[in-house]
């Protein structure tokens, strides 16, 4: 029961951080009909710049890391994005992957093709005692923070007038451009709030693993690419529960598998989703996008 | 006189031999080089054939696949295997079975056994990944890349894991590489110019168009995804031939950027464009790594090892060519279809169908024996709740010609989704000839013999008039001869021909339309669905559309079914007419009964059309 209890606990907090990533890659998707293979990249600079500020106040560093993720989103929202706005869906993901490879690369080519380590604080690898269950301090800041993202996106989206904007530019971008909202602004705000998201997984990641290297985004991007395919393309919700269907299977697995099939772990995760499509080609909470529309 | 064709015999001979010429080019200069230059150019061609695979499945089916490269590990590993000495085998791969140990093929039949492992792996991994999505393909295929690394890289016994291989015999050279990237282009453009090649980039043009004249997109899909596979594969099996060692990221992220880059910066439509794609970026490569490593240009390359300059230079020129350039360098065009080239060689680039061939009645309805009608019986939609159809019958028999009026809102396009299988309906059944064919495809229904139109022309802006309409013909699983026959006739009735030879996308919008009923008409049905075919036409194209419907009726004897808000089309043209209302048959009857009608005046003619008639 305890050994139970501990690893639905290492299972939830794993399928938070995959929903983190799945829910900045559809903020994305819903304001402007891109998968955007480079938010695996805003997560590793985001991890780079805590290995580059690693001198600093742990809270400087972490303040840095928040800002690298905004800035390097907004700037290639500005410089590559924008250009092919109104291009299809296909030649979008390429121009992403292209982004990806250019900042993935100057990350090699500055800093080191091989990991570098980044020390992290005590306190994140402790452990707290509830009752027989021990759990990792960084399971309760992963959980907490996924509960606040929630709460404060579900705010912005339901409470304000910007949220209202992206709202309206996911249902139907050009009626609402007609209506008013500014398109620019919506675009860049929603890349900002991925930018920051990214920047949050980054650093946990790098509390999890203690070190960073040129393609540790890769990963991540294929589980939240793979998140909110299974969840069903552009829905909020959709992304969590994919999130953490996948994140929890990935654990459990980890835990259950025999011993001899542990190194293929990725490959069962991966080839989970196909199975779902198979039975439901649009995703489990499937949308609209990709049916005919005549 | 001379059949009709798609392109010219110079423009389809410069198609095929222009690529060849250039892989020629590639390899002569290479043959002198030194040993290391040598070896670079033999991967370069083997890159080449591995773009060449990617252009047969995105290039044709317009959906970007980031798992080929997958295909490459595998045929790499397949060679490795069959080819590594005995020795090194039992080091390297302890549990590789004795037969596969034991074979020591040379490089030859290693490569085809490798082809067509690679190719049978991706017709596996197909089958399931073709069904997903458009919008899924592309993540799906991502996953299968990592979920082939993640087995390759940790399947220790069998190939040597994350280490990899070495010691594999060096067979491939300059020559064998460029032979069999010859063999790649021209199986590409065989491909590409098939009756099954055509199907998929008519799924690439508009999806449910293609639909609509019975492609199956699945099926199409799956058969470019083996082929391209299969020619990915016969590259990585060259590549490890030629490099002697092999690890799980020899093909893996970095070597799927490179190839997708090419492919892209050449312009992925053409089979031209992925030849001078691969050679461009790979010059290209090798100068970046020259200034690299600082010292001389061509040192020696290897696939998958892309320190920084390099790569990002790579993926600013993938870039840039993304926003400035996203047809490529060759505009997405086949050697023989350039401009330059036009204008130097033969003057008519095809030479136009016969203007004058025989009527429509040549390729009468399939199956026109077959006694019955569409019928739609008790048909309900509801979207979200609000109700589109209410229970509405209708009938339609072959020969007649049956206008559908209404208000905006009244549910006509509802009803035509509805009888040709794009919109299930919530209750009711559609039968065709006696059949219930409720729930079938809408592909299932284009061979059961309805064709359709839509509100928009959905037009396949790459293709050509004639290729537009010879498609829906192939659509039908006609070769690709006769459907050029069909394509003429009907392009002839409807007085397309003399544009015909354009591609579709620059026609203006009236002869979009009538390319739209052209093609509708070529896959020969017994029942035509028109959803306002006159919209967007000027008078006197009213008055030829008027005429050709009349001239199919009279010559072609399909059932046609008209929406159309011009009430002068109507009246002319149909025996009859239903009025829908609020998703409920208001009125049947004689155009002349409906008119009299005052609860049809009332709802959508309008009191206005009285006074005009009166007038």
């Amino acid at each position: 029961m305890t050994e139970l209890g501990q690893n639905l606990i290492d299972a939830l907090a794993l399928g938070s951080l995959y929903a983190l990533i799945a829910i900045g890659i559809t903020l994305v998707y819903t304001v402007m009909g891109m998968m955007n293979f480079a938010h695996g990249e805003f997560i590793m600079l985001a991890a780079y710049a805590l290995y580059v500020f690693a001198g600093l106040p742990f809270g400087a560093a972490l303040a840095a890391a928040l800002l690298t993720g905004i800035a390097i989103a907004l700037l290639a929202e500005r410089v590559a994005f924008r250009p092919v706005r109104s291009a299809d869906l296909s030649a979008q993901l390429v121009t992403s992957l292209a982004v990806a490879a250019i900042l993935q690369n100057v990350v090699t080519a500055t800093v080191d093709a091989r990991a570098q380590s980044v020390e992290t604080p005590a306190v994140l690898s402790e452990s707290t005692s509830i009752g027989s269950i021990s759990v990792p301090n960084l399971e309760f800041v992963t959980l907490a923070l996924t509960a606040i993202v929630l709460g404060g996106l579900g705010w912005l989206l339901y409470r304000t007038r910007t949220g209202l904007a992206m709202r309206a530019a996911a249902e139907n971008f050009d009626m609402a451009r007609l209506l008013g909202v500014r398109a620019d602004r919506v675009i860049a705000i929603a890349f900002a709030i991925s930018g920051a998201l990214a920047a949050a997984v980054g650093v946990l990641i790098v509390m999890q693993t203690g070190q960073v290297t040129p393609t540790m985004g890769l990963t991540p991007v294929l589980v939240g690419f793979v998140a909110v395919v299974i969840g069903g393309f552009g829905r909020m919700v959709g992304a969590v529960v994919g999130g953490l269907l996948l994140g929890i299977l990935s654990s459990l697995l980890g835990v259950y598998l025999p011993e001899g099939l542990v190194p293929f772990r990725d490959a069962i995760v991966f080839t989970f989703p196909v199975l779902i499509l198979i039975v439901r080609p649009h995703g489990l909470l499937g949308g609209e996008i990709g049916k005919a529309r005549v | 006189m001379s059949a009709a064709r798609f392109r010219s015999r110079p423009s389809a001979v410069a198609s095929l031999l222009v690529p060849l010429a250039l892989i020629a080019i590639v390899a002569l200069a290479g043959a002198d080089g030194t040993p290391a230059f040598q070896g670079t150019v033999t991967l370069i061609l083997c890159n080449l054939i591995v773009v060449i695979g990617l252009q047969v499945f995105v290039g044709n089916s317009g959906v970007y696949s980031f798992g080929q490269l997958g295909f490459a590990t595998a045929g790499a590993y397949v060679a490795a295997f069959l080819t590594l000495p005995a020795a090194f085998a039992l080091l390297q791969t302890p549990g590789l079975p004795h037969f596969i140990v034991d074979a020591h093929l040379g490089s030859f039949p290693s490569t085809l056994i490798a082809a067509a492992v690679s190719g049978l792996l991706a017709m596996a991994i197909g089958l399931p990944l073709m069904r997903t999505s458009t919008l899924a393909i592309p993540i799906s295929t991502f996953a299968f890349l990592i979920v082939a690394y993640n087995v390759v890289a940790n399947w220790d016994r069998i190939t040597g894991g994350s280490s990899g291989l070495v010691s594999i015999p060096t067979t491939t050279g300059v020559e064998s590489a460029a032979l069999w990237a010859g063999a790649a282009v021209i199986a590409a453009l065989a491909y590409k110019w098939s009756a099954s090649g055509y199907r998929l980039q008519a799924t690439r043009e508009d999806e449910v168009a293609a639909r609509s004249i019975g492609v199956g997109v699945m099926r199409e899909r799956l058969i470019a995804f083996g082929l391209s596979g299969m020619l990915c594969g016969v590259g990585g099996a060259l590549a490890v031939h030629q490099s002697g060692v092999l690890n799980p990221t020899t093909f893996y992220f970095g070597a799927t950027v490179t190839t997708m880059t090419m492919l892209v910066v050449g312009g992925a439509r053409s089979v031209f464009g992925a030849v001078i794609g691969a050679i461009a970026i790979s010059t290209v490569n090798e100068l970046l790594r020259g200034v690299e490593n600082g010292a001389s240009l061509f040192g020696s390359i290897s696939i998958g090892e892309a320190p920084g300059l390099a790569a990002i230079g790579l993926g600013l020129i993938l870039l840039a060519t993304m926003i400035a350039m996203p047809n490529g360098l060759s505009d997405g065009r086949e050697a023989g279809e350039l401009r330059w080239l036009r204008r130097l060689g033969s003057k008519g680039a095809v030479p136009p169908p016969r203007a004058h061939g025989p009527g429509l009645a040549a390729i009468p309805p399939r199956d026109r024996s077959a006694k019955g009608a569409l019928r739609a019986e008790r048909v309900s939609v509801a979207f979200a709740g609000l109700r589109v159809l209410k229970e509405v019958d209708l009938s339609l028999e072959p020969g007649e010609a049956l206008g559908l009026i209404g208000p905006n809102g009244a549910g006509k396009t509802t009803l035509v989704n509805v009888l040709s299988g794009f919109q299930a309906p919530d209750s009711g059944s559609v039968w065709l000839d006696g059949v219930d064919v409720t729930g079938r495809t809408p592909a299932r229904l284009a061979h059961d013999g309805l064709g359709r139109t839509f509100q928009a022309a959905l037009p396949f802006p790459h293709l050509s008039g004639l290729e537009s309409v010879a498609v829906g013909a192939m659509g039908m699983g006609i070769g690709r001869r006769r459907a050029v026959e069909v394509a003429a006739i009907v392009l002839g009735r409807l007085n397309l021909l003399d544009r015909s030879t354009q591609p579709a996308g620059s026609l203006p919008p009236g002869s979009q339309r009538l390319l739209g009923i052209a093609r509708a008409l070529a896959i020969q049905p017994r029942y035509l669905l028109l959803d306002e075919p006159a919209a967007g036409l000027n008078e006197a194209e009213c008055a030829e559309l008027v005429a050709i419907l009349r001239n199919v009726l009279k010559d072609f004897g399909c059932g046609i079914m008209l929406i159309e808000h011009d009430m002068s089309i109507v009246m002319e043209l149909c025996s009859r007419v239903q009025v829908l209302d609020d998703g409920m048959t208001l009125r049947v009857g004689t155009p002349d009964e409906v008119q009299a009608d005052p609860a049809v005046v009332q709802s959508y003619l309008g009191s206005s059309f009285l006074a005009a008639a009166d007038a």
